[in-house]
Order: C-alpha cells, then sequence, then structure tokens
C-alpha cells in the first residue's frame, strides 16, 4: 500500500550514489573525499584544571615538585608524574605540549574562553571547538549527530555551546552517559508498528508536499530523517549492554564508563565526542585528590588509544585532553594547588599530530614557560590543521561578516603538527 | 470645559469611523500594481485565523458549523468573535512573552501582567512605559518589571548583562539592534552610533536589581545618583565622546546640576538599608521618551512586529534591524501602518483586528509557518482530545492512567521539546532533532493517543466511517477521495485492532508537516 520507498531502498541508493561501480572507490579524488569525510575528534575536558605537576609535567625533588616521582616513558628521556604509568607506556603516540600559558585563570570565564579558542572580542560568543568542527566538516557519512557530548549530570540538547553559528551546531549531551529524552523507541511501541507508522507518516508529508511549499516539509523530513538514523544506532547508547570486560579495563568509574561510550560513539562515525570529568578543582588537598583522579584518567585514556590504534581509529581521530588551565607550583595552605594559567600542560594524539613528541617546556621550578610560550589560540590552530581546516583560509560566517576561524593573530605550533 | 469634553468626543467619535478603513487601505497599497491572490477557502481561514486568535484549532463541531454557515460576512464574525473571547489575551500574552522574553524562563507576575494588558485592551505606548520604568509598589503593574529585572539577573560569575538589557531596550521598542555599537560606530550599518548605544546605556549600567523583600513582592530595581554626562571612546579610533541619558536618534536629556546630596529625594543610608531614590530618574527620563508619537521608530517598530506575528513575514527584517540601507519591502504600508496606529493610540487590538480583515492576511497558502510550541500544545491536546482532563487535572498521579499529566507538564514537555533556544528571536519555530524525537518518543505524546474515555481515538473507533471525523478534528478541513481510501486501506489492513490502527493513523497526520504549520 505505501508508495514511497522503504529505508532500506535508500541504503541501496545512497550507496549507488557514492560508488557508482568500484572504478570510482579507488580512485585518488575518491579516496581523498573519504579521508576527509572521516576525519573525527575526540576531545576530553578535565574540568576544574588538572595539575600540570602531578601528570604531564612532573618536577619531583624541587621546591614546589610534591610528594610523587617521575616515571620514565615510552619515549627516552620523558618523564611523566607515577601516577600515569599505564599512559607513560603509551608516550610514542602522545604529543605533549608543556608550554601553555593562557590569559584566565577563573573558571567562570576560562572555561568558555579555552573552548571557544579566546579569540579577539568581535562582540558575539564564539562557538566551542566541537561547534566549530560540526559546521565546518558537518556530520559526516554517518549522519549522526556531529557534536556529541558525554557527561555527569544533565544532558540535553546545547544550543549555547554553538555561540553566533547557530542552535543547529550545539551539542548533544548525554547527561551520565545516558541518550537525551525521547531518543529510544517507546516501550509500548514494536519495532514494526514504529517503521509502518514512521512509513505512513512520510507518505502524508509527500502528499502534502505537491500542494504547499517544499521547505516547509524538507525541513521536517530532515529531522524526522536524523531521528530515524539515531534510533537505528541506539546500540551505541546503550550502556548497559557495554561488554564485561571493556568496562573493567576503562574502569568502572563515571569517567572509565563514559570514555567507552565515546569509543562506541566513535567507532559509530560521530563527527565530534566532548567527554568531561568533573572536579578537578583542587584548592585543597591537591596530593590526595591527583592521587586518586589521576590513576582513573590514566586507565581510561589510555583504555581508548590502545582501542583507537587497534581498530585503525588513531589514523583518523585527532584525540585532544585539556582543562581550562593548570594548576600553581606553590602550594598552599590547605595542601592544595591554585589556578594557574601561566605554565601548563595539554596532550594530543592520533590524526595530524605528531607522535611521541614533547614541545616546549617549563622552568626547573615548573613556574613559567621557559621555551616559547603558546596561548590558546594556537592550539585552536593546531588542531584545525591537524583536522586538515587552513584557519588562514577558512572563515565562520557571522549573519554576513566573516570572522576567522581561530585568532588572527597567532600561529599554529608548528613542531607539534605531523 | 463641557465644550472640550463635547470636542474630545467629536475626536473620538471621527476616530472610530475611520476605523474600519485601515484594512481597505492595506490592500489597496499592497495590491495596487499586482494581482489580488487567491483567497483562503473558509477551512483554510477558519484554521489559521484560530490558531492567530486563540492559539489552538477548531473543533469538529465548530468546524462543521462554520463551514455550513451562509451568512456573507461570517469571516469578519468570527474575527470579532475570537477577539472578544477571553483566550484571545492568553495567546496575545504568549505571542508577545516569546517575542519579548526571548524564552529567557516563565514568571508569573509578568504573564498575569501580559493577560491583563490584552484583555483590557492597554495602549502599546502604556505597555512599553511600564515595562521601562516599572512600579514595583503597584501591584496591576510590577509584573511588567520582569522585563528589566530577568535581564539584570546574574548568570553564574558573569558580570551583570547591562549591555545585553540596552541592546533589547533598542531592538524591542524601537527596532534597532545597536550591539555593535558598544564599542565602536557600527560597522556595516551607518545610521548606528556609538552614541546611540551609550546614550540608553548610561541609563540602564546605573540600575541595580535588588531582591524581594517586604515592601517589594518581585525582585526590583533601584536607581543610582546621575550627575555628569558619560564618557565612552571608540576602540577603533580611541575618540572619546560624551552623552547624557539620550534615545537612540534623539535630542540628549538635561541631566540638573546638583551637588551630591541635594540630588536625592530620599537619601541612601547603609543602617537602615535604605537603597535610595535620585530626583533625577534617567529611567523614567527614558521610559517616556522611547514610547512616544514622536519616536518614529517606536510606532514602525510594533507595527512591523505585528505585521510579521499575522502575516508570517516582516515588512522590515530583521525585525530589529531598521535603518535606511534596509528599507521596508513596502516602505508606503509601513508608514501607514505606523501612522494610523499612532492615531488609534497604539491600539494594538483595533491594529490586529484591521489586519485580519485583509484580504492580505486570507490569502491561500501564503506565508506557511511552523506553529509556536505553545500554538502545538494547544492544538495537540484539542486534536487529541485531553485538553479538558489535562486543565482539570491539578494532581497528577502516574498510578492512574487518566491523572497521569496536568496541563503544567504538558506546556513543559512541549516548551522543552519545541521551543528555540533562549535569547535568540524566536522568528519561526523550527522543527528540529529533539522536536521530532519527542514527537515519536515521548510518553506524552503517546499517552494522549491511547483510547480513553471521551478522547480522540475512543471517539473515532465508535464510528463506522472515521475519515472525516478524523481530518476535521485535526486538519480542520474534510478528506478528500484519495484520503478516504486510503485511512481505509489502513483501517482494514488490521481489523481485529481498530483501536490501534487509528492511533498510528492519528499519530502520523499530528506529526506530520500539515498539522505543524499555520495554513
Amino acid at each position: 500500500m505505501n508508495p514511497l520507498c522503504t529505508p532500506r531502498d535508500h541504503t541501496f541508493s545512497r550507496r549507488a550514489f557514492l560508488g557508482g561501480g568500484l572504478g570510482l572507490l579507488t580512485s585518488p579524488l575518491f579516496a581523498e573525499a573519504m579521508k576527509q569525510r572521516d576525519k573525527q575528534v575526540l576531545f576530553v575536558w578535565l574540568d576544574g584544571g588538572m595539575s600540570q605537576l602531578e601528570t604531564w609535567d612532573p618536577k619531583p625533588n624541587t621546591e614546589f615538585g610534591g610528594p610523587f616521582r617521575s616515571i620514565p616513558t615510552s619515549v627516552p628521556g620523558v618523564h611523566f608524574c607515577e601516577l600515569m604509568p599505564k599512559l607513560a607506556k603509551q608516550m610514542h603516540k602522545l604529543c605533549v605540549v608543556r608550554s601553555m600559558c593562557t590569559k584566565d585563570n577563573a573558571h567562570s570565564s576560562g572555561v568558555d574562553r579555552i573552548q571557544r579558542g579566546d579569540p579577539k572580542n568581535r562582540g558575539v560568543p564564539y562557538p566551542h571547538f566541537g561547534a566549530g568542527v560540526a559546521k565546518l566538516l558537518g556530520p559526516g557519512s554517518s549522519g549522526l549527530p556531529p557534536y556529541v557530548w558525554i557527561k555527569p549530570g544533565s544532558g540535553g540538547f546545547r544550543a549555547e555551546d554553538a555561540g553566533f553559528l547557530g542552535p543547529k551546531y550545539g551539542s548533544l549531551a548525554f547527561g551520565d552517559g545516558k541518550p537525551p529524552d525521547n531518543l529510544l523507541r517507546h516501550p509500548d511501541i514494536s519495532a514494526e508498528q514504529d517503521a509502518a507508522r514512521n512509513e505512513l507518516r512520510q507518505m502524508l508529508d509527500q502528499r502534502f508536499a505537491k500542494q504547499r511549499e517544499k521547505r516547509v516539509v524538507e525541513a521536517n523530513a530532515s529531522v524526522f530523517d536524523m531521528a530515524n538514523k539515531l534510533m537505528a544506532r541506539a546500540d551505541i547508547f546503550d550502556t548497559s549492554k557495554l561488554p564485561e570486560r571493556d568496562r573493567d579495563r576503562y574502569g568502572r568509574h563515571d569517567f572509565g564508563q563514559h570514555m567507552l561510550v565515546a569509543r562506541q560513539m566513535l567507532e559509530a562515525g560521530v563527527r565530534f565526542v566532548k567527554v568531561t570529568s568533573y572536579g578537578w578543582d583542587t584548592h585543597g588537598d591537591n596530593f590526595n585528590a591527583h592521587a586518586t583522579m589521576v590513576p582513573k584518567f590514566d586507565q581510561a585514556f589510555s583504555a581508548m588509544l590502545e582501542d583507537l590504534e587497534a581498530s585503525g581509529l588513531l589514523k583518523t581521530t585527532l584525540v585532544i585532553c585539556l582543562s581550562e588551565f593548570g594548576r600553581t607550583p606553590r602550594i598552599n595552605g590547605h595542601v592544595g594547588r591554585d589556578h594557574w594559567s601561566e605554565a601548563w600542560s595539554i596532550a594530543m594524539a592520533g590524526h595530524g599530530v605528531k607522535h611521541g613528541m614533547v614541545v616546549g617546556e617549563t622552568n626547573e621550578r615548573g613556574t613559567e614557560v621557559k621555551s616559547k610560550p603558546f596561548d590558546i589560540g594556537s592550539a585552536f590552530h593546531t588542531w584545525y590543521r591537524a583536522l586538515g581546516i587552513d584557519p588562514m583560509k577558512t572563515e565562520f560566517d557571522n549573519a554576513g561578516q566573516p570572522l576567522p576561524i581561530a585568532h588572527d593573530d597567532m600561529l599554529p605550533i608548528k613542531e607539534a603538527l605531523a | 470645559m463641557k465644550h472640550m469634553i463635547v470636542c474630545l468626543l467629536a475626536l473620538t467619535a471621527t476616530a472610530w469611523a475611520e476605523e474600519a478603513a485601515l484594512a481597505p487601505k492595506i490592500d489597496a497599497l499592497l495590491f495596487a500594481k499586482v494581482a489580488k491572490p487567491a483567497q483562503a477557502d473558509d477551512a483554510e481561514f477558519l484554521r489559521r485565523v484560530w490558531l492567530d486568535f486563540d492559539g489552538g484549532i477548531p473543533s469538529a463541531e465548530e468546524a462543521r458549523a462554520f463551514l455550513a454557515d451562509k451568512t456573507p460576512d461570517k469571516r469578519a464574525k468570527l474575527i470579532n468573535k475570537l477577539i472578544a473571547a477571553p483566550r484571545f489575551a492568553v495567546r496575545a500574552a504568549d505571542a508577545f512573552n516569546v517575542m519579548l522574553m526571548e524564552r529567557r524562563g516563565e514568571n508569573e507576575a509578568w504573564k498575569a501582567w501580559l493577560v491583563e494588558c490584552f484583555k483590557t485592551n492597554k495602549p502599546w505606548d502604556a505597555m512599553v512605559r511600564e515595562m521601562l520604568a516599572p512600579e514595583f509598589l503597584n501591584e496591576q503593574q510590577r509584573g511588567a518589571g520582569y522585563f528589566i529585572t530577568r535581564r539584570l539577573e546574574k548568570v553564574g560569575q558573569q558580570d551583570t548583562d547591562y549591555p545585553g538589557l540596552t541592546r533589547d531596550v533598542g531592538r524591542m521598542f524601537m527596532g534597532i539592534d545597536l550591539q555593535c555599537c558598544q564599542c565602536h560606530r557600527h560597522l556595516s550599518v551607518n545610521d548606528y552610533k556609538q552614541i546611540d548605544f551609550s546614550g540608553l546605556y548610561t541609563v540602564y549600567q546605573n540600575l541595580k536589581l535588588q531582591p524581594a523583600d517586604d515592601k517589594h513582592k518581585t525582585p526590583w530595581i533601584s536607581e543610582g545618583l546621575v550627575t555628569a554626562k558619560y564618557e565612552f571612546a571608540s576602540v577603533l579610533t580611541s575618540k572619546k565622546a560624551q552623552t547624557a541619558p539620550r534615545i537612540p536618534f534623539g535630542e540628549e536629556v538635561m541631566i540638573p546640576v546638583s551637588t551630591g546630596d541635594d540630588g536625592w529625594l530620599v537619601k541612601p543610608d547603609r543602617k537602615t538599608k535604605e537603597v535610595g531614590q535620585p530626583k533625577f530618574s534617567p529611567l523614567h527620563e527614558i521610559a517616556q521618551r522611547v514610547p512616544a508619537p514622536e519616536n518614529a521608530l517606536f510606532a514602525k517598530n510594533i507595527a512591523n512586529r505585528v505585521w510579521f506575528l499575522f502575516i508570517g513575514k516582516g515588512i522590515v527584517e530583521p525585525l530589529d534591524l531598521h535603518h535606511t540601507e534596509n528599507p521596508p519591502a513596502h516602505p508606503a504600508l509601513l508608514d501607514l501602518l505606523a501612522k494610523e496606529l499612532t492615531t488609534h493610540r497604539f491600539d494594538l487590538r483595533w491594529l490586529i483586528r484591521e489586519i485580519a480583515q485583509t484580504q492580505a492576511y486570507q490569502q491561500s497558502g501564503a506565508h506557511q509557518r511552523h506553529l509556536t510550541a505553545e500554538q502545538q500544545l494547544r492544538a495537540f491536546i484539542i486534536a487529541t482530545g485531553e485538553r479538558e482532563r489535562l486543565e482539570k487535572n491539578t494532581k497528577p498521579d502516574v498510578k492512574v492512567d487518566a491523572l497521569k499529566y496536568s496541563l503544567t507538564e504538558f506546556e513543559k514537555a512541549f516548551a522543552a521539546a519545541l521551543a528555540n533556544p533562549a535569547k535568540e528571536p524566536e522568528l519561526a519555530a523550527n522543527p528540529s532533532l529533539r522536536s521530532a524525537l519527542f514527537f515519536r518518543n515521548s510518553d506524552h505524546v503517546q499517552w494522549a493517543l491511547k483510547p480513553r474515555a471521551g478522547n480522540l481515538i475512543d471517539h473515532l473507533a465508535k464510528q463506522t466511517d472515521p475519515a472525516e471525523e478524523l481530518y476535521l478534528t485535526l486538519l480542520t478541513r474534510l478528506p478528500d477521495a484519495e484520503e478516504k481510501t486510503a485511512l481505509n486501506n489502513w483501517l482494514a489492513k488490521d481489523s481485529s485492532n481498530k483501536s490501534q490502527a487509528l492511533t498510528d493513523y492519528a499519530w502520523a497526520l499530528l506529526s506530520s508537516t500539515e498539522f505543524f504549520v499555520n495554513h
């Protein structure tokens, strides 16, 4: 009775559209296009400010070094804090920049500032990196929402991340790793019933489109279409079905489980996956806090690197890990470390960046950057470059006003780029 | 004295006599050179006017009665009936709430004030005066203060958004977005200068949000002492300039000379926590000068915004970018609307009624747009026959099917799924992934479509040929032969479960584009 094609017909027609035969698949032009499509980003955000001294840039046996030792890594001469034994074994995959020097040491403004790349003030809110990537690279061949954010707490559709790009490029947030409301099929509706009534809906819409303005119907069709694609991949959002062995490897804590969900999303082809871990603001009892939190981070982050490498995704995925700032070398009266934007570290891996590389260094006490300092704008230039986007040639469009995608006066961290 | 009253009465009478005259004037202007568009048929008109004036859709019964009515002026009669109904005030309040607050959250006192304004047909200039210089001690007016107080609330550790409030006063009441002029002259709009922003900014940055207390039932604002002009400099040229309080493109308000203490009507006093009240109130000065007939943009802005609300397209777009290089699509039309609205003392109900009478409004198929979250909710609960049950239920009980939801819960769910994100002008309610998922999978939608005593599915299941009733109830029109056959085929597929099949068909119609748009 249904005059329309079924979802399966769409898969075939899409393949026909993409392929048209093996000849095209193997042509260099097509391969180039696929490479472009498949670039992905994993963005790990340690909210509150992870201490660089207890992680990427240890200063043992110095005035501010703290109680932990440093350990050698898989790259000769490079040492991490002993709280990261697993990542130490994977340093050859990483690119650590120890010479970050940024401008804001308040959380409220700093979080936004760093995630928006701290561009020159144009009077409009800039998009977060994920929204920028979603805009510039789109959802890709998976058709899944391009910017997904896995975080503790509440979820939903976060329009504010997108700044002037508009709500369309905001994040789809998975609160506590769980999908937003209404993502999964209602328990009272069978899969068959769901499919049948959606076909009916499409048919009614197409009839209506014949008499009316097409674009109105198209706008509706496209969102129902994306809902279909998303619901068809409900498996990647279902944390209860994660393999037991992986759950242990990533660690049975929020961050571990969220990283595991993130891995599934990357495997499913989501363009940009952000994972947030909260609670790194250790003004008091910094060392016990890091002794508890860093090993969890070490476990999950290293499991992720292993898996991405094993599946080959590390070749096409840019991995980034950072906070809004680092922590003060000086230890305060509460055995804590405060906010320090003057000298801190970020870590990267995967597509477009050098492997086994340390860029820059801090002075002996860790108080200042000794080499050339880099602001967050430079990091944005680096990341966009790593994804094959040239910030010198690419601009955002703010309602007709062209705006640079990264700080106009800054340059990429060349040493970090592959 | 008596003479004067007679004069006034005569004036009013002339104004009234002219009242019906605007609609034909609009059509004459619009269709002077182009052919008159095809007019909407009764069904299309009925649904449109109902959504615009009631915010919902007519019942199948109401639709049948209107379609069968042979009275020649039945459209004008319906417009008058709907505009006089209590729902009109609620619907207008909804529309203005979304327009003025841009989804910054709901507030009871504000909403009550808006409803009251439209119920009593308070002139727009009076409404704006109450919003711009709220009387927080006046119970009838304090709700208006939310326009300012909400915008002065601090978010996290960010600074109070005084520039945002300044910008919104320009946008909402004069149709000009001065945001870029905070730091320099506007780079793409020659008309907008930094002094235009600064003249308003000096007024609003001087306010302080005060919490509710014994005297004030809502948060309120206090004003500081102004004794000197405000200094500003362009970040582009570093050139310094100064201004007194001033409406954009207007004259500066003279700042009275005072030496500190004598500027206060009530002196601030730390001991008694008195925040003080200055004699000279720039807030009140601006609140008088913005909604004035002399301020041409004031009338143009609201005429354009009302036209947008009912026609679906602004004469000037974006709505907040009136300037010489962005002329109206139809300058004479905007001038006419603004002029007549000013003559009619900013009587919005009159303007709305006139617009609805035009052939421009009643043309077929023009300017389709998606319904707002509020319209969708009302249309949906009327269509599914669950409106009364939801309205009556004040104590939801998840264990009892019929008591599972209240209207408030439906309002929240529909707003969360369908409203645009906060702080964006809601020009079009765009379909989103969020809204699609809501219609596909939410329990609210499932619940309303389950057969339940007296609701849509229950009612349809009892009919042998439910097509007509279904299409009239959901889409305010009769089905054609093809549609009837399609429905019957669908029902014949599984005759063992008629109400299930009906539910699915109704669901498909309710989540189809035809249901979402203003016909």
